[in-house]
């Protein structure tokens, strides 16, 4: 599904990914953790499009399509979905007009009808169901006043309601309790289907107890170190990440 | 004064003798009138109160003296129960809504209002000082009629469309004059509607509003004109004890436009509200000049202007508070965010204070800049086109003004026009 080679990208003058390899296929959980600054949000970054990450080397290919070429609606509606590790507030711009205008836009994409606002409402009152949020939440604006943890949930229940075929999640977790950390990995679980996969960027091991990844990597100084199954993710929550710097050199 | 301030006038004087509007008492104070417009000129190029706005265009027409009558435009939908049509000055009972007005309003013109024995001067008193005393005066000149318009002690009339028009086709200028009184303990809505069409003229408006006691007024605003339309208007509000003027501004026309905003708060406790948003697109220039007089104690204000300007358009704000000496225990808020949609447009402004008294509450603020992009990203992340995601942004850039307006076929309409008007500038883009 997204296949990712030799991946030099740059902020500024600043090299941050020096030659990223990944494999995901349909159907898999990837877990992608590392140290500060390893280069985990910009390669979710530039993975959804956002402006001023300059690719300077290497191919991303999506879906069988050069991902890197596309702008950002077209790599949201081709079903990629990245939950910002910092939602954006957006006052004035209605939570409900959001969710609306980027599920018909994914839907047109589809060669699905548009829903009326009566089908509409029926769909997303089943997804805030599910992510235990208030409906309340539909008419304010987009993330406005939310506190850290209700952004969080909104960003997974945009999710729930899109069903992206490829999911990025940067640091999703970072900022929850433990309830709300529940939450959110339900509705991610909720979304695990054969056709689908989900790269989680984290930094912790705590998440991968709710969301079982099916492989979990180590990016450091903007490669992939390390790859192995999830109790590698063990392994660095008891071993640190040093360890894998220094295996990478004598290799 | 050099040769290119002074002929316009000589084109103006000749309107003035051919019409020569009004008699007697009226003639005399019309002269004078002239005179003053005639001394004062156009604006010269380093005038303060016309830093950003170049009258030059304007003052190189010579339109044709105002049409007493003449075809009528085909009018849109009235943006309220009763309608009441202004055509080239004069007020036109066959485009108005027939039958009587809603009950608590009484409109007359200036003869009768001068046999009911109202005074001349008041009803065609030149306005004071800012940079439009010059059109004030020659409105007073030329206006064909006033429209006095009542509101009765303690009435709360349906509200009122006053739809201001000009004959269509046709180049000319147009001076209407209105007054408004709203008598003690009233409560009325007017929207006060300019429409024309796209062909060139010279509107130079004059509203005078008065205010009593516990009165409140909301007058709704709309520049529903065409591009090649020269906009002048100001506006005078002055409020006594404990009422309440409230102004919603919908500066969505003309392709040159000045509008001299004026509240005297002249009595304790008396307010102003002055909200409003200004569209500059296309190669459009708008310019508002608000002023507000607090002249007495717990006096309160508020600005809330909102500007956008795309393309090669350009607009100014320029708002002004003044707390009086005694004005104490006043409130004045003045607030004035613009966004800039396109690298060549630009918005001018200038948020003014000036405080003789002690025990105030006084903030002003105001910010020019571009749509957040990292608002564009979030959104566009979700699927929204760019065209989809600037809209949305702008639209809520605007809604906190147009939320306000709380008359709903105004505000239908101002929406409409807003998207319509959104819509077309954002696919323009390169």
């Amino acid at each position: 599904m997204l296949s990712i080679r030799d991946l030099h990208a740059r902020v500024g003058e600043r090299e941050i990914l020096k030659g990223l390899d990944l494999e995901v296929r349909a159907g898999e959980v990837h877990a992608i953790m590392g140290p500060n600054g390893s280069g985990k949000s910009t390669l979710a970054s530039v993975l959804a499009g956002r402006e001023g990450y300059e690719v300077t080397a290497g191919q991303v290919e999506y879906l069988g399509q050069d991902l890197l070429v596309m702008e950002p609606e077209e790599r949201a509606r081709a079903g990629v979905f990245l939950a910002f590790q910092y939602p954006v507030e957006i006052p004035g711009v209605n939570n409900a007009y959001l969710l609306k205008a980027a599920l018909n836009a994914v839907r047109r994409h589809r060669g699905l009808g548009e829903l009326d606002a009566f089908e509409f409402l029926g769909l997303v009152r089943e997804k805030m169901k599910l992510m235990q949020m208030d409906e309340s939440f539909l008419n304010r604006g987009v993330n406005e006043g939310f506190s850290g943890g209700e952004k969080k949930r909104n960003e997974i229940l945009q999710m729930a309601l899109l069903e992206p075929k490829l999911a990025l999640l940067d640091e999703t977790d970072s900022g929850l309790d433990i309830d709300a950390l529940r939450v959110v990995a339900s509705g991610v679980n909720s979304l695990r289907a054969p056709d689908r996969a989900v790269v989680l960027v984290t930094h912790y091991q705590r998440l991968l107890d709710y969301i079982e990844p099916d492989f979990v990597h180590v990016l450091s100084g903007g490669r992939i170190l390390k790859s192995g199954d999830r109790t590698l993710a063990l392994e660095l929550e008891k071993r640190g990440y040093d360890w894998v710097r220094q295996e990478a050199k004598v290799a | 004064m050099n040769a290119v301030v002074a002929e316009p006038v000589e084109h103006y004087r000749a309107a003035f003798e051919s019409l020569r509007p009004g008699q007697g008492d009226s003639a005399a104070q019309r002269a004078a009138a002239f005179e003053r417009f005639a001394a004062l000129g156009f604006p010269g190029p380093r005038e303060e109160a016309w830093k950003y706005t170049s009258l030059r265009r304007l003052a190189a027409r010579r339109f044709p003296a105002p049409a007493t009558d003449g075809a009528a435009p085909a009018l849109p939908e009235a943006l309220a129960g009763h309608r009441l049509a202004v055509l080239n000055g004069r007020r036109r009972e066959d485009l108005s809504t027939p039958g009587a007005l809603p009950r608590g309003l009484r409109v007359r013109g200036l003869a009768e209002a001068m046999g009911d024995g109202e005074s001349l001067a008041a009803l065609l008193r030149v306005a004071h000082g800012g940079g439009t005393e010059r059109f004030a005066a020659l409105n007073a000149a030329l206006c064909p009629d006033v429209l006095l318009v009542d509101v009765a002690e303690g009435a709360a009339p349906e509200p009122l469309e006053i739809v201001l028009a000009a004959t269509p086709t046709e180049p000319g200028m147009s001076h209407p004059r209105l007054v408004i009184r709203a008598a003690a303990g009233s409560h009325a809505r007017i929207v006060i509607r300019h429409l024309s069409d796209d062909v060139e003229r010279l509107v130079n408006s004059l509203v005078d509003v008065e205010l009593g006691p516990d009165a409140t007024l909301h007058v709704y605003r709309l520049l529903d004109t065409g591009e090649r339309t020269f906009h002048i208007e100001r506006i005078e509000a002055t409020v006594a004890q404990r009422g309440t003027f409230v102004l919603h501004d919908a500066q969505l026309g003309a392709g040159l436009a000045r509008l001299d905003l004026n509240a005297r708060l002249a009595a304790p406790q008396a307010a102003a509200e002055l909200t409003g948003v200004f569209l500059a697109d296309g190669s459009r220039h708008l310019d508002t000049h608000v002023l507000v007089d607090h002249l007495a104690v717990g006096t309160r204000s508020l600005q809330d202007y909102r500007g956008i300007a795309a393309g090669r358009g350009r607009a100014v704000f320029n708002g002004k508070a003044v707390v009086h000496p005694g004005a104490q225990q006043s409130q004045a808020r003045q607030s004035s965010r613009n966004l800039l949609l396109t690298p060549g447009a630009e918005i001018d402004t200038k948020p003014e204070l000036e405080i003789y008294a002690d025990d105030v509450q006084c903030s002003h603020g105001a910010t020019t800049g571009q749509l957040d992009p990292v608002a564009l990203f979030y959104l566009r992340s979700r699927g929204l086109s760019e065209n989809q995601a600037r809209s949305a942004l702008t639209r809520a850039f605007a809604g906190a003004v147009l939320s306000r307006m709380d008359h709903a076929p105004f505000a239908a309409r101002v929406h409409e026009m807003f998207d319509a008007r959104l819509t077309n500038l954002l696919e323009e883009r390169p």
